[in-house]
């Protein structure tokens, strides 16, 4: 494994994208010190104010504030926790129920493959987000409820794609020679496929957590993503949308928070693809 | 010919039965193990215990699951998908509402992603091996990454905030009528014979359509473009080569055909994914169609609608697939013999 881990940290792709994620991780992990402010005290008396650098900012708070006088840049950078949170649980979530369950069916074929891959088919006939907002309803608002419905969701895009790559590698003469050296079925897939199937397992999250970026943005847009005194980018979205003549800058940074963060977990995953030399033909989205 | 395709839709039709049976229990079965309780939602807060299990009893929660859900779906293939706590309205009249909204911004972002994707890919591929490859490239990736909420955001801070081009809320300017003939605004509006509504509904759809294409285009371009990359190692291009076609004719008039084909099949696919995309670009732009019904629905809490939506959504991603799987044996000539 040393030797295509180690080219993966030559590509240059994979270590812009790590300078990014180390930048926004960074951001999360220390965010009550870079933080000028609490992201959740109000300052009511200047509400809406815009940018510092610009016509009636205040250089209290460099990035303006919101509708209700919160300030913007603390509450981007507690955002990123959020954000980051998410995508780590989320992803590894998704990544151990899709695997488990992919490694099952691959390796065991027959009955459990039919069953598992049965599952999948109706799981995958519910539009992912159609499928999150449900949950959601279900669940109801919060940090670990956000990880649980995205693992619920996704955990099929870890299946699908990992299944049809286990049952190639169970076709080696190296798996059947494991057996025939009296390794039981659990010591084969975790020490012969297991190995064999990491690098796509290990592309497969880095993408899964731009997607879960993405998700985590978009319940918190509807209103349906963690509480309501927990920052998060899609919250802020969802007051600039409301105010966005009064204070677009509002509106700008977000966004721009979620596209540097999506495109540096997908520039990842593209990374990765090309050193490790994954077949990825169908992802979906 | 005809016999066979009919009977191809037929056995495709008959397929999605088992699944929407499993997906409509499936959904049915969530949402009851949901704690909420709906006849105490439809009473008023003041309602007495008795009154609720009252209530309970006359809306059948008080019977076994199973029964419940056969019940449902009597009511379901009789066109009753019970009424909306919320709104007091029958859900199923309620969705009818919304649903071509909500199909008129699909295929107008279809058609979109549709030339974008094929115009893009086209690009892609005659770039290929000059200097502008690795920069059409790293586009490429750039656009795939960017999912349609994004997409819709950023469109509407560009034009319809800084640039104040184009209007982003809602499905025509306050205070033009909104005839309801056939649900489809752009094709009412014609019917009603006002331009001015027409032109305003088409204003109004271009932000939430070139949304939605712009992050469905990707797919379609770089399928496009390995396609063509296959299609250009077959012989026939070299014959057409050694009779002195020039490029632009090879490309246009014999690898674009064949390439086509795989190309479509993934846009159809991409159709039924675009289609539940709908949703948040409803949601940014305010767009009266049934993703925002649905979010309403959500944070209501409203069971009744939220699952006839729910089950809405399924029905037309599974119908636009089994199109698809149709259309690809009639435009396959391999596929048709069997």
């Amino acid at each position: 494994m040393r030797g295509p881990l180690g080219r993966a940290l030559h590509s240059p792709r994979v270590l812009i994208a790590l300078g990014m994620i180390a930048c926004i991780g960074g951001c999360a992990l220390f965010a009550g010190i870079i933080a000028p402010h609490d992201p959740g005290e109000q300052n009511l008396l200047s509400i809406l104010s815009p940018p510092a650098w610009s016509a009636g900012g205040d250089s209290g708070f460099p990035l303006g504030t919101d509708s209700l006088g919160r300030d913007v840049l603390s509450r981007l950078i507690y955002g990123a926790r959020t954000a980051m949170l998410v995508a780590l649980f989320a992803s590894l979530g998704a990544m151990i129920i899709g695997s488990v369950l992919a490694h099952i069916a691959g390796y065991f074929g027959g009955a459990l493959d039919w069953i598992i891959g049965r599952l999948v088919d109706v799981w995958m006939s519910f539009p992912p987000v159609i499928l999150s907002l449900i949950l959601m309803v279900g669940l109801g608002v919060g940090l670990s409820k956000v990880i649980l419905a995205i693992v619920l969701v996704d955990w099929t895009r870890f299946c699908r794609v990992l299944r049809s790559e286990v049952m190639i590698v169970t076709r080696n003469d190296y798996v059947a020679a494991a057996r025939l050296l009296g390794f039981t079925h659990w010591q084969t897939i975790v020490r012969e496929v297991l190995p064999a199937t990491l690098p796509l397992l290990i592309t497969l999250v880095s993408l899964e957590m731009a997607i879960a970026v993405v998700v985590e943005a978009i319940l918190s847009f509807v209103g349906l993503g963690v509480g309501a005194d927990q920052p998060a980018w899609g919250q802020m979205i969802a007051d600039a949308r409301q105010y966005v003549y009064q204070s677009p800058s509002n509106l700008l940074f977000p966004i721009v928070a979620i596209f540097l963060t999506v495109t540096a977990f997908n520039l990842l995953g593209d990374g990765l693809r090309r050193t490790l030399d994954v077949r990825l033909t169908e992802i979906g989205r | 010919m005809i016999a066979t395709v009919v009977q191809l839709i037929l056995r495709r039709l008959l397929a999605a039965i088992p699944i929407l049976l499993v997906v409509s229990a499936l959904l049915f079965g969530v949402l009851r193990a949901l704690p909420v309780d709906p006849a105490a939602m439809s009473l008023p807060p003041n309602a007495t215990i008795a009154e609720i299990e009252a209530k309970r009893r006359e809306m059948g929660l008080d019977r076994p699951l199973p029964e419940q859900y056969v019940i449902w779906l009597r009511g379901a293939l009789h066109g009753d998908f019970g009424q909306s706590i919320q709104l007091r309205r029958d859900a199923g009249s309620l969705v009818a509402a919304t649903l071509p909204a909500t199909i008129q911004l699909a295929v107008a972002a279809m058609v979109l992603a549709g030339l974008l994707g094929f115009g893009g890919g086209l690009l892609l591929f005659r770039v290929r091996g000059t200097v502008l490859e690795p920069v059409g490239d790293l586009f490429s990736i750039v656009l795939l990454s960017i999912p349609e909420f994004l997409w819709g955001l950023i469109l509407l801070f560009v034009f319809g905030v800084v640039l104040r081009v184009l209007p982003f809320t809602g499905q025509v300017a306050p205070g033009l009528p909104v005839p309801h003939i056939t649900g489809f605004l752009l094709l009412d509006s014609l019917l009603i014979g006002r331009l001015d509504v027409f032109a305003s509904a088409c204003r109004h759809l271009i932000l939430p359509a070139v949304a939605l294409g712009l992050a469905f285009s990707p797919t379609i371009m770089r399928v496009l473009r390995s396609s063509l990359f296959d299609v250009y190692h077959e012989d026939y291009i070299t014959q057409a080569r050694l009779r002195g076609l020039s490029e632009r004719k090879i490309l246009l008039g014999h690898a674009l055909k064949n390439a086509a084909l795989p190309t479509i099949t993934l846009a159809g696919v991409q159709f039924g994914i675009l289609f539940s995309g709908t949703l948040l670009v409803e949601v940014i732009y305010s767009y009266p169609g049934m993703g925002n019904l649905m979010v309403d629905a959500v944070r209501n809490a409203d069971l009744p609608l939220i699952q006839t939506i729910g089950l809405t959504y399924c029905v037309v991603v599974l119908l636009i697939n089994t199109t698809v799987d149709t259309l690809y044996v009639i435009l396959n000539p391999k596929l048709r013999v069997r």
